[in-house]
């Protein structure tokens, strides 16, 4: 063998460089292909779904040791593979890529109220009969769920997985404490019972905020807007409303909880959702609005464990006796988990979907994913002689989900979620350095609102 | 009469120089792997980008991208023109950026010389010491974030405990929300990154030759002449080419203030890449973010021309 320099000069390396080149990147390209394709008769799943960071193991064990052994053992000749995504940001970021690109997971796991995006991408199977009769019909699952499948029941695309209705959670020892026997039914009897709590001088408070979470505070303004009887967009997604006294008045109150009533803490100001929980956790807070089963994993592993309950939020507005015309008992978005199979999913790997899909929300497997998470089986017949679904606790969020209400079907709805988070960033911005004005509230909104606007179509 | 043997002598000679040349010609083809992978992961998503940046390219039409209505200019007018509620203007971002990165450069330089000073001469331990140095550089930036960010925590956090037991400020005072969010950021910076000053200025420091020094004590220069006089200017190149990478990589830091605020961030707070992210995949107006990312990308060659008329420069005087 001659020296490296030799050997970069033969000549048969320099007459053939194209043939070399194309040979090498055929080969390196061809990788991938050759391992991935597997036999003719197998078909390979892939399915994303969300990180479960309360006990990621468990959910690890569930995939691999139960759900994928069993489902491939009724279903020979397909293969599944899973990934997760640990925030609703890689959830985004991943599902834009996929569309973009046309290829990426044949299930995707998406929250509900992502669904509304990822139909506006027109990049995702809408089902039809036949679909929802392999899965095992429309009639098993609780019926708000499949409200937010789609802009109406012929056009579907999600199917539901799990449900996560939202309640109050409250910290029974601080209600019994402050002399409170029930939790509130009102938002006037809530402001009062949270002023009972408060004690500021131990570090107590009725409630807590979290204006700089993405999500939880248009969750709790929405609620609250939709019992005054407005909502964030028009009925017919034309027009942004976030404008609207309704709307006004709700995020005023919101942020009143500080400004007005002292029932939470200057320090929540700068909260996201992991800050309030922890907060929750110590035991310093008495009623925690709009949180869902997943939160009871980590409370009983928390100081409050044994000491706290969920109750239905309150549903008439501060102030009134009743809700104004045109309000609803709001108590929770529809939220929770679908399954969506996006178009590049074909042939038998799209019958391997469903397949997927029907063995996921049957009753046995429902049980089993509300073991690990905590979130609600979708399908109704899981409840059935089921102990640990039947528990006063459980049966809070199941008389929340007979009050949820879902959020407009618009595909802006991403953008309006990240619009609004920043409205309550700001104001929090300047609470926090004291230049807030209770018009801001109006201003930001309005400014918000037209923003909202330019992007719908 | 033409001497035939001669001719043919010339001939061959042309022949074999010829074939010379031919043999130590380097084999440029053996770079096209490197061509080819640049084109598809540098050249292609680029013009993507800049195609990206004349549509309106949105959640409606990300799955037929290459059919996004054309806009023309519009997002680059809407990138300077238009106000956000969502945090601050991309105009604002730009300020904010520059700011960052120029006031953490400046902050780091200092402190990263006097480190490598201090290391550069013999001492029991000084490898323990340089090893310390480089711990906030190789810590994951996101621990770093996090840290910070608990840190800064109102009320509880380690900061305002501090400074309200120094009688300096309110145990109150918000550090990740409103004006302060920025020299929180700032300060979370500064400790993660002056040890690349350091690095760069300790390899520096080696190439220094101490007959320099040893020549100006000898002629009653004092430490500090010597390092006005001796260090610095010899420091000069490796210095101003530390000064330009640091302030580029500041101005794309993305992930610091990503976890230490989250999005959307305070408008003080909001760095031009954070504000592409959050316009592009979050409100996933694309063609506005693929035009505010080619204006952050004609921003950066202005330093990033000096770096390469720097390094020209080195060669030439190597």
């Amino acid at each position: 063998m001659g020296s490296p320099k030799k050997w970069l000069n033969k000549k048969w390396l320099n007459k053939k460089p194209l043939l070399v080149s194309a040979a090498v990147l055929t080969a390196t390209a061809g990788i991938p292909f050759a391992v991935y394709a597997g036999t003719p008769s197998t078909v390979t799943l892939s399915v994303y779904i969300g990180y479960d960071a309360n006990n990621p193991q468990a959910q690890a064990n569930l995939y691999n040791k139960t759900l994928i052994p069993l489902f491939e053992k009724e279903n020979p000749g397909i293969k599944v593979t899973w990934s997760y995504y640990s925030s609703s940001t890689q959830e985004n970021t991943e599902l834009q890529t996929a569309v973009a690109t046309h290829q990426g997971p044949n299930v995707f796991e998406l929250g509900t109220t992502f669904i509304p995006t990822a139909y506006a991408t027109k990049s995702f199977h809408v089902l039809s009969a036949a679909d929802w009769k392999a899965i095992g019909g429309k009639a098993k699952f609780f019926g708000p769920q499949l409200t937010m499948s789609g802009p109406n029941p012929n056009n579907y695309i999600g199917v539901p997985e799990m449900m996560l209705p939202f309640a109050m959670v409250y910290n029974t020892k601080l209600l019994k404490a402050a002399g409170i026997s029930k939790p509130p039914t009102t938002w006037t009897q809530f402001v009062n019972d949270a002023k009972k709590m408060t004690n500021a001088s131990k570090g107590q408070w009725g409630t807590v905020i979290d204006p700089e979470d993405s999500y939880d505070p248009w969750k709790i303004v929405w609620a609250y807007s939709k019992q005054l009887g407005s909502d964030f967009l028009s009925p017919n997604l034309k027009k942004a409303t976030l404008d609207s006294p309704q709307v006004v008045n709700a995020m005023t109150f919101w942020f009143d909880w500080l400004t007005k009533y002292k029932i939470v803490a200057a320090n929540d100001l700068t909260y996201k959702n992991s800050d309030a929980l922890q907060q929750f956790e110590n035991g310093h807070i008495g009623m925690w609005v709009f949180q869902g089963p997943s939160l009871i994993p980590s409370l009983n592993q928390s100081a409050v464990k044994g000491e706290y309950a969920f109750a239905p939020l309150p549903t008439v507005p501060y102030g009134m006796t009743s809700r104004p015309k045109g309000g609803t008992p709001t108590q929770t978005i529809v939220s929770g988990q679908d399954l969506a199979i996006p178009s590049y999913t074909t042939g038998a790997t799209y019958q391997a979907a469903l397949k997927w899909i029907k063995f996921i929300t049957d009753p046995k497997q429902q049980q089993e994913l509300f073991n690990v998470y905590g979130d609600l089986p979708v399908n109704q017949q899981a409840y059935k002689g089921d102990a640990a679904l039947n528990t006063p606790m459980m049966k809070a969020f199941v008389q929340s989900e007979e009050h949820a209400s879902p959020t407009p079907f618009s595909g802006d709805w991403g953008n309006l979620e990240t619009i609004f988070a920043g409205v309550t960033n700001k104001l929090a911005d300047e609470l926090a350095t004291n230049t807030f004005k209770p018009a801001d509230i109006a201003s930001q909104l309005q400014a918000a609102n037209a923003q909202v606007q330019q992007s719908l179509q | 009469m033409v001497d035939q043997s001669n001719v043919s002598i010339s001939a061959q000679s042309i022949s074999v120089r010829r074939d010379r040349r031919k043999r130590n010609r380097p084999p440029y083809w053996m770079i096209a792997p490197a061509v080819f992978l640049l084109a598809v992961i540098v050249a292609a998503p680029f013009l993507v980008s800049i195609y990206t940046s004349f549509t309106s390219l949105n959640q409606y039409s990300i799955g037929n991208w290459l059919h996004a209505p054309f806009v023309g200019l519009k997002n680059y007018i809407s990138a300077f023109t238009q106000g956000s509620a969502i945090g601050a203007s991309a105009l604002q971002s730009l300020w904010v950026s520059v700011a960052f990165s120029l006031l953490t450069t400046l902050c780091i330089t200092p402190i990263g010389i006097v480190a490598a000073l201090l290391v550069n001469t013999p001492f029991r331990g000084r490898s323990w010491v340089r090893a310390l140095f480089l711990i906030p550089y190789v810590m994951p930036v996101f621990v770093n974030a996090i840290t910070w960010r608990l840190l800064f925590m109102n009320g509880w956090g380690l900061v305002d405990k501090v400074l309200a037991w120094l009688h300096l400020a309110s145990v109150n005072t918000f550090w990740l929300i409103g004006p302060n969010s920025f020299w929180a950021m700032v300060i979370a910076d500064v400790w993660s990154s002056w040890p690349f000053i350091y690095l760069m200025v300790l390899a520096g420091l080696q190439g220094i030759p101490n007959d320099l020094y040893e020549s100006a004590y000898m002629d009653g220069a004092t430490q500090v002449r010597c390092f006005f006089s001796i260090t610095l200017p010899s420091l000069r190149p490796i210095l101003s080419l530390a000064l330009l990478l640091s302030t580029l990589n500041h101005f794309n830091n993305f992930t610091l203030p990503f976890i230490m605020f989250g999005t959307p961030p305070s408008p003080q707070a909001d760095v031009l890449p954070l504000n592409v992210y959050v316009t592009s995949f979050q409100t996933f107006n694309f063609g506005l973010g693929a035009a505010m990312s080619l204006i952050t990308l004609v921003l950066m060659m202005i330093p990033a021309y000096f770096y390469i008329r720097m390094l020209r420069l080195g060669e030439a005087t190597t």
